[in-house]
């Protein structure tokens, strides 16, 4: 979780940022690109919904605790894909769309990932090239009513830090935006290992 | 009362009730769709904590979600409220199909009295669906109408009232975090 840096006495907005990580939080995902997708854009639920939503990470961003944008993203071996990114209507004005593509391609790198790779639609490409991404190659596509070109961002991995098969066991069990911080399962060491389930799998052996 | 398409574009138009979570969530999506995308309705106030006491009625066309209503179950009264159809779903009287597929419900259920809450501006089409206000009198000041009309029309509605207040505020026996009072956390 990742809170902005605000001025202690102002009155600014509290942006907060987070994988979405229960299933209240995935509703108002799924609720806020109902409100878009299907309210202004009139994409059909089908469309909408394809089917893609579990097999994904969903980051969402708050402003002052309301639900305001969220993006999906998609684990491929060799690029993290940056989907279905929206901004409610009514904090469209509050430079919001920056700030959450970096922080999504910082949670891709910080988990290894050294692409991120996105659709983009036609009319985003310049804000897209000013932010680091190239057009893969001069595809244009279409789906769902808009034309879109495939862009790709190098990431600059760390890899001192990336998860790898020989990082802390107890570091890869943390929450996937807090990787830095100990997990819930770190305070379940205090009970020791009892290894309740011992002899149910010594009977099955025998 | 206006005609109910069976059918728009060769696609059947059908309602179910929200049996599943998928369900459920094509119900939401097109409340979010329709009052947080169209009207900038926020979030939390339009998923207020009152959806999982409810029955959620969905309408398809085809397969696609197209229309839903919530109701709420009251000791005298049945509240459908939430009502919603997709932009181009309008004009199909979808909403009446809904409304029709509540009253049913609630008749099944053995409620005698559909209560809902509407606009000012609503009020007369309200009234050529059956429904009349609560309180006679209009009040000038009257941000939102109480109306009720009979689960069975042919047996006219007692004199009862719905004390509009009570079913405005949040379920009294949730806090402002939706937990109940009294849990371990309060």
């Amino acid at each position: 979780m990742t809170e902005a840096k605000t001025a202690g006495t102002t009155n600014r907005p509290v942006v907060t940022i987070k994988l979405a990580s229960t299933s209240d939080e995935l509703m108002q995902c799924y609720m806020l690109r109902a409100a878009v997708f299907m309210g202004e854009q009139h994409c059909p639920y089908w469309e909408e919904f394809d089917g893609n939503d579990y097999t994904a990470s969903h980051l969402m961003l708050y402003v002052d605790g309301e639900p305001a944008a969220s993006m999906r993203v998609r684990w491929f071996a060799s690029f993290a894909k940056l989907e279905r990114a929206i901004i409610l209507k009514r904090y469209r004005s509050y430079g919001l769309f920056v700030p959450f593509v970096d922080w999504a391609r910082d949670f891709c790198r910080k988990k290894g990932y050294a692409k991120a790779y996105l659709h983009a639609q036609h009319r985003l490409w310049p804000i897209f090239e000013r932010m680091g991404f190239r057009q893969v190659d001069d595809r244009v596509f279409h789906f769902s009513d808009h034309e879109y070109g495939a862009f790709v961002c190098d990431l600059a991995v760390d890899d001192k830090t990336m998860p790898t098969v020989f990082t802390d066991p107890m570091v890869l069990n943390r929450p996937e935006d807090r990787l830095e911080m100990p997990g819930i399962l770190e305070e379940s060491m205090d009970r020791g290992a009892s290894n309740p389930h011992a002899e149910w799998t010594e009977r099955r052996a025998n | 009362m206006s005609t109910i398409a069976l059918s728009i574009g060769g696609e059947a138009v059908t309602t179910k009730l929200a049996m599943r979570m998928e369900d459920s969530l094509q119900a939401f999506a097109v409340r979010a769709a329709c009052f947080i995308g169209e009207l900038d309705v926020p979030y939390s106030e339009e998923f207020d904590g009152h959806d999982f006491g409810a029955t959620h009625i969905i309408a398809y066309v085809g397969d696609e979600p197209a229309g839903t209503l919530r109701v709420r179950w009251f000791q005298s009264f049945a509240m459908p409220e939430r009502l919603a159809v997709i932009q181009r779903f309008r004009g199909h009287n979808i909403g009446q199909l809904l409304l029709e597929r509540c009253r049913k419900l609630a008749e099944s259920r053995g409620s005698n009295m559909l209560y809902a809450q509407v606009l000012p501006a609503d009020v007369k089409y309200w009234e050529k669906q059956g429904w009349r206000r609560l309180v006679a009198e209009r009040a000038d000041d009257q941000r939102i109408v109480g109306i009720v009309r009979a689960v069975d029309p042919s047996k006219p509605l007692p004199d009862v009232e719905a004390p509009e207040a009570v079913v405005l505020r949040r379920e009294a026996q949730l806090d402002a975090s939706g937990l109940p009072l009294g849990t371990a956390s309060n």
